[in-house]
């Protein structure tokens, strides 16, 4: 379970996350929505210690994000909004293996299961293909086989449906309720999209760095929308 | 035309030259380029320039692929050329000669980039800079850094082609010099986002300066010992020449 337990979070002189506390249960699909600059990327970074709480705390199963955070990584994997940055090396194989590398993994079961992650994606055509020359949704697909062949316990989706057209935003989709259902992998999606939640169980609303809505989907309500911007 | 570029680019192929050692390949980039910028006579430029002719085609690379990525430099090709014919144009041959070299250099180093992935360069990189461990320079600082200006140069131009293009949907003019800081400000904060996306990237697939495993593995094997032999023979025979 990941615990957010009075999370603040400053940057420069504003405050940003303003004194947040949440839940995220083990195989979960919990959507973080909210309008641009409600906060909701900031958060997401938290569960991936890419960001330290100004105060209070992310504990990711027993794990405290400011004390350990390679293991706390090693559980939340990230897939970005944007898959042209966040694709280092060159070729598809040899970048899904990235992350294999750091964890200090030997190189013949890297190479295994590189080979089992490039299959289990349908995407053996795109292993030897050099990233520049992809798509925006076979880069997405490569960026998510970089993160599962670390096999973590829960991945943090941001807005990664923003740069594909509507076949890939589909496709996308449909992989990430297999990955819940199927890998029983916790998925935590930050978008701004109402379309991208109809999959999550859950749903957390944010408005201006604060949770003004934290429960299952159904009981979302247009009052609660309109709140946070989100109403058409 | 930037969006077409294909500098740096690794292009899969099943040669030899794609299956040599890194490092054999690096060492014979600078063993190359060196001796391209000693190079005097045409004789001795013909000489050469078959060599690496006999190189692009082991390497199995595609001619116009080579071809686009000198394009991007022929403006500066013209400038040299167009500064011998003002001013010296009774050594207009050595300025020829200066181009030639240049074209060379670029060939040379394009054979490398084209026949070699970024994951074996830097793994190359990391192995010819250890020594560097001892005054306190991390390798694979340095090898990722090298790596990832090659795999970022044709997205930097992609950027700067989507810019160009929003400018000049918006009436925009290339001629006038005041509109190129317009070109120049967007891109630079491009650069700086993704340079941040791709650190947090990074970070958050437990990147760590110190590595410990390989995907891929890099041995010499007995082919790399034969094409250095050859390598260094034919830089022997080319400083041997006397014409």
């Amino acid at each position: 379970m990941i615990k957010i337990k009075n999370l603040d979070f400053r940057y420069e002189d504003e405050l940003i996350l303003k004194n947040m506390n949440l839940k995220l249960k083990d195989g979960c699909y919990t959507a973080i929505i909210g309008a641009n600059g409600s906060g909701k990327t900031t958060l997401a970074k938290h569960l991936n210690a890419l960001l330290m709480p100004t105060k209070g705390s992310v504990i990711v199963d027993d794990i405290d994000t400011k004390k350990d955070q390679f293991n706390a990584r090693k559980k939340v994997g990230f897939v970005f909004q944007n898959p042209e940055d966040q694709l280092v090396y060159s070729i598809v194989e040899e970048d899904i293996a990235f992350g294999l590398e750091n964890l200090g993994m030997k190189t013949k079961e890297m190479k295994t299961k590189v080979n089992e992650m490039i299959k289990e994606l349908n995407i053996e055509y795109l292993a030897k293909k050099n990233v520049n020359m992809l798509s925006a949704g076979q880069k997405q697909l490569t960026a998510l086989a970089g993160i599962l062949v670390m096999n973590p316990k829960y991945i943090v989706f941001d807005e990664p449906t923003t740069l594909l057209d509507n076949k890939n935003k589909a496709n996308i989709m449909k992989i990430i309720k297999k990955l819940n259902k199927t890998s029983k992998i916790g998925i935590i999606l930050v978008t701004n999209l109402l379309n991208d939640i109809k999959y999550a169980d859950n749903v957390v609303v944010m408005s201006d760095g604060k949770i003004i809505f934290n429960d299952k989907k159904y009981k979302l309500n247009n009052k609660i929308l309109k709140k946070a911007g989100l109403d058409a | 035309m930037l969006k077409k570029l294909t500098f740096g680019q690794y292009a899969h192929k099943d040669s030899i030259m794609h299956k040599l050692d890194p490092r054999i390949k690096i060492f014979a980039v600078v063993l190359l380029s060196t001796m391209a910028f000693l190079l005097e006579t045409y004789y001795k430029f013909a000489i050469f320039s078959l060599f690496v002719l006999v190189l692009i085609i082991i390497s199995q690379i595609n001619f116009s692929s080579l071809i686009r990525n000198l394009r991007p430099f022929f403006f500066i090709f013209a400038f040299i050329l167009l500064m011998y014919i003002f001013f010296s144009r009774n050594q207009l041959d050595q300025g020829i000669r200066t181009i030639w070299k240049f074209v060379l250099f670029i060939i040379i180093a394009s054979i490398l980039t084209f026949t070699t992935t970024i994951t074996s360069m830097v793994t190359a990189i990391e192995k010819l800079t250890a020594p560097l461990k001892l005054i306190k320079f991390n390798p694979r600082t340095i090898a990722l850094l090298i790596a990832l200006t090659i795999r970022f140069v044709p997205a930097l131009f992609l950027y700067a082609d989507r810019i160009k293009d929003a400018r000049l949907a918006r009436l925009w003019s290339l001629k006038n010099p005041k509109h190129i800081k317009l070109l120049f400000l967007p891109l630079l904060d491009r650069i700086f986002k993704s340079a941040s996306t791709l650190s947090d990237a990074m970070v958050s697939r437990g990147y760590t300066e110190k590595r410990i495993s390989y995907f891929n593995i890099i041995r010499l094997k007995y082919y790399d010992y034969i094409s250095f032999t050859v390598l260094l023979a034919f830089i022997f025979l080319i400083l041997l020449i006397q014409k």
